[in-house]
């Protein structure tokens, strides 16, 4: 008897390990560490997952004597930050700063975490920031938080496999299209290009693109409407290379694609333009196999692009010093110093919300690896053509996952893209009603 | 109880220490009832801190929630939406599809669980099986494995590349993938089976102890082989566990979670919102909408307490139509 009964307790104790962790890392620390201090000196605490991040605070804190900021690294939003953030946030200990990206900047505005700082933003830090950038952060005329980096979707591509198979970037989607099929021909195992299962962020980028809306607030209520016209048209696009056998289909964020991308069996990628960076850093030996070109038009007379990734920095609502976190936003996105600091922390291509930085970029950039093209010129012209009619959603993390599950479920030969557009929209409504947004779903 | 002592009272006692009697009555009850008191009070304080009030929370953020006008960049206030929240749940084509994806698994599940626990539990009950200690051990064993740790053997199991048991199969030239679109459910059903037949076949097996030795041996002299005694004697007598072993299973298939989610680790095939619980979860800490978590469990928490009481009820009618005849 006594011998089950420590058995059962054991077992107990066992199973309620793993529970506790969880619990334990659903609570948000960090409240201890911010304090006003004694002295005039203001602390403020800073949270994100970017690369460099520490670089950038001890740069700041060594030149800086009235504000000092504390950093902590924490996971990316989709391993957790987010649901950190939040998570202090309703504990009422939110760091002073914290790091989203684009898509989910509204969904954080939206539930008060980014506090509005509209008049925080000087005319001199507007000024710096492509329009564009700020765009995305601004809603009803109140900026809720500053972009750092902007990116440009661009053309990532094989020039060796290129020229063996006697292929120059494509300029328009059509002529892409034609690729798809001569590789397909011609390389066996090849293929032009990866359609990402878990890639809703690329394909919002080639949507943004083709013009479409996927959420429009112009009219005083949240139209949703991810299966407009824009949008069914380059779903079909896929489609029919998917279909077709002409693209690989499967998760980008996967050993399958490593291998594919390591043994040379995808031709393209389309990214971002701070790929370029990751991509040397993940792949060193594929050193002057790679350039870049803009990504294909669907009208080459009136150019367009969307972006792939991209983050900005918030004040949150628990913030108790808002003038001394917005001193090291402030300085964090527009001042070169901060750019060499992230830097230092190892090769990266971001594209910088405040152009006046791209020399700096540029500067530190080693092109031998892109064979010595001038890759931030490029970048700076795409730059120019990113489409202005772009605005993320409410719930964008869940409308990403909806989509993703369907993409995968595309890729198990279940549905069609048009139809994982439409499934994301159904399971994006029932979320922005319970939260009691104004919302309409007009179709273009 | 008093009723039972008192005509003895009055001959023992003289009138005079009557009061003194009664006090003593009195203090006694006392006794019983602080004792009554202190034995029950902790589960009543367990069934309010662990059940009475999440679900009077849950039902609460369910009517009420952080609202903003319009586009929602405004401030926010907490307000009365009324059934909001239940309107969003129940059009959501994600959470009805998670209610069909466990009312599927529900049905291979729960058959194939009372069937195959009965099924071993009238095995070993039968005298049939050899080193009967040991199979039982050996079947109860997988229940003491926490249900985290069996989805993690099992994911290992289940994972192309690493899972022996699919190269195997290939070294056989058949593909196998437990977790395509198809295959996930079954997938899940099978973690769930092994880890639970060993319990509820211990749980038949007992009642089967309990069933008189005499009716078998009569059965046994009316002619009736193995198998009939089984089914025909044995069977109806356990009909009380059966009936409790199903209600049980399906309260626990219905809450459906750990293995969905470890699994989707390695399979996009088990969306965030695969069944109800995985949607609660998912509203509540990736998409914090704590009303629509609210709304979505208490919904559950219905469809559960209705199936139960729906079961119950079943088999209870049934019971009686049979007393009847």
């Amino acid at each position: 008897m006594p011998g089950r009964h420590s058995r059962r307790s054991v077992l107990a104790a066992l199973a309620a390990v793993p529970l506790t962790g969880a619990l334990g890392a659903c609570s948000g620390t960090g409240a201890g560490s911010r304090s006003s201090g004694t002295s005039s000196i203001t602390r403020i605490t800073f949270w994100s997952a970017l690369r460099g991040s520490q670089e950038v605070v001890d740069a700041f804190n060594r030149t800086h004597d009235r504000v000092q900021v504390d950093f902590q690294q924490i996971p990316s939003g989709g391993q957790g930050g987010y649901a950190k953030l939040s998570n202090a946030a309703r504990a009422g200990n939110a760091p002073d700063i914290a790091t989203i990206e684009y898509p989910q900047v509204p969904g954080f505005a939206i539930d008060g975490v980014a506090r509005d700082i509209t008049d925080l933003v000087d005319d001199r830090l507007r000024r710096k920031l492509l329009p564009q950038a700020l765009g995305l952060t601004t809603f009803e005329g109140r900026v809720f938080s500053v972009p750092l980096d902007i990116e440009p979707m661009v053309l990532h591509y094989r020039a060796d496999l290129f020229e063996r198979y006697g292929l120059r970037p494509a300029r328009t989607w059509d002529e892409f299209a034609e690729q798809a099929r001569t590789v397909r021909r011609e390389a066996a195992g090849r293929r032009l290009v990866l359609f990402p299962t878990d890639g809703m962020t690329q394909f919002a980028a080639y949507a943004w693109q083709a013009g479409a809306r996927w959420f429009d607030t112009s009219k005083g209520a949240w139209n949703v409407s991810l299966a407009d016209a824009p949008s069914r048209r380059v779903a079909a696009y896929w489609q029919r290379l998917i279909d077709a056998g002409e693209v690989f289909m499967n998760a980008v964020e996967s050993r399958q694609s490593d291998a594919q991308l390591g043994n040379g069996l995808v031709l393209t990628r389309l990214t971002g333009a701070w790929d370029a960076g990751a991509q040397m850093n993940a792949r060193p030996g594929q050193k002057g196999q790679w350039r870049i070109a803009p990504l294909p038009q669907w009208d080459p007379a009136r150019p367009s692009v969307g972006t792939h990734g991209g983050s900005t920095f918030a004040v949150t609502k628990d913030s108790r010093h808002p003038e001394a976190a917005m001193e090291f936003i402030a300085w964090q996105v527009s001042h070169p110093d901060a750019l060499r600091a992230r830097l230092s922390s190892g090769t990266s291509s971001q594209y910088p919300a405040a152009p006046d930085l791209v020399p700096v970029g540029r500067e530190a950039f080693d092109r031998s690896y892109y064979g010595g093209q001038d890759i931030y010129a490029l970048f700076e012209r795409e730059a120019e053509k990113i489409g202005g009619q772009w605005t993320w959603g409410p719930r964008m993390t869940a409308t990403q996952k909806v989509m993703q599950d369907s993409f995968a479920r595309v890729g198990g030969g279940q549905g069609s893209l048009v139809q994982s557009l439409r499934t994301a929209q159904e399971g994006t409504m029932p979320d922005l009603k319970a939260l009691g947004l104004s919302t309409t779903q007009h179709s273009t | 109880m008093t009723a039972t002592t008192r005509p003895a009272v009055p001959a023992l006692a003289p009138p005079a220490t009557a009061p003194a009697a009664h006090r003593a009555r009195r203090a006694a009850r006392r006794r019983r009832l602080t004792a009554c008191g202190v034995l029950m009070a902790p589960f009543f304080v367990l069934l309010l801190t662990v059940f009475l009030i999440p679900v009077g929370t849950a039902v609460y953020l369910s009517f009420y929630s952080d609202d903003q006008p319009g586009l929602g960049f405004g401030p926010e206030r907490t307000v009365f939406v009324g059934l909001r929240s239940y309107a969003a749940v129940l059009t959501d084509p994600t959470f009805l599809g998670g209610l069909g994806t466990v009312a599927l698994y529900c049905l291979i599940y729960i058959p194939l669980m009372v069937a195959g626990a009965l099924a071993l539990a009238l095995l070993l009950d039968s005298g049939a099986a050899r080193l009967r200690a040991f199979a039982q051990l050996g079947l109860f064993l997988p229940h003491a494995v926490p249900g985290i740790i069996a989805a993690l053997i099992w994911l290992y199991l289940y994972t192309p590349g690493i899972s022996p048991v699919i190269d195997l199969f290939a070294r056989a030239d058949i593909t196998v993938d437990f977790l395509g679109v198809h295959t996930v459910l079954p997938s899940i059903v099978n973690i769930a089976l092994w880890s639970n037949l060993g319990y509820n076949m211990v749980v038949f097996y007992a009642a089967l102890q309990a069933v008189p030795r005499e009716v078998i041996e009569a059965s046994v002299v009316d002619g009736a082989g193995p198998v009939r005694t089984a089914l025909q004697v044995k069977t109806p007598l356990v009909r009380a566990s059966i009936v409790m072993v199903a209600i049980f299973t399906l309260i626990w298939a219905l809450q459906l979670f750990t293995e969905p989610m470890l699994l989707s680790q390695s399979s996009p095939m088990i969306s965030s919102r695969f069944s109800p619980s995985m949607y609660i979860y998912d509203a509540a800490f990736n998409r914090t909408n704590y009303s629509l978590a609210a709304a979505a469990s208490v919904v559950l928490l219905a469809c559960t307490v209705a199936l139960s009481y729906g079961v119950t009820r079943f088999t209870g009618r049934a019971d009686a139509a049979e007393e009847a005849r």
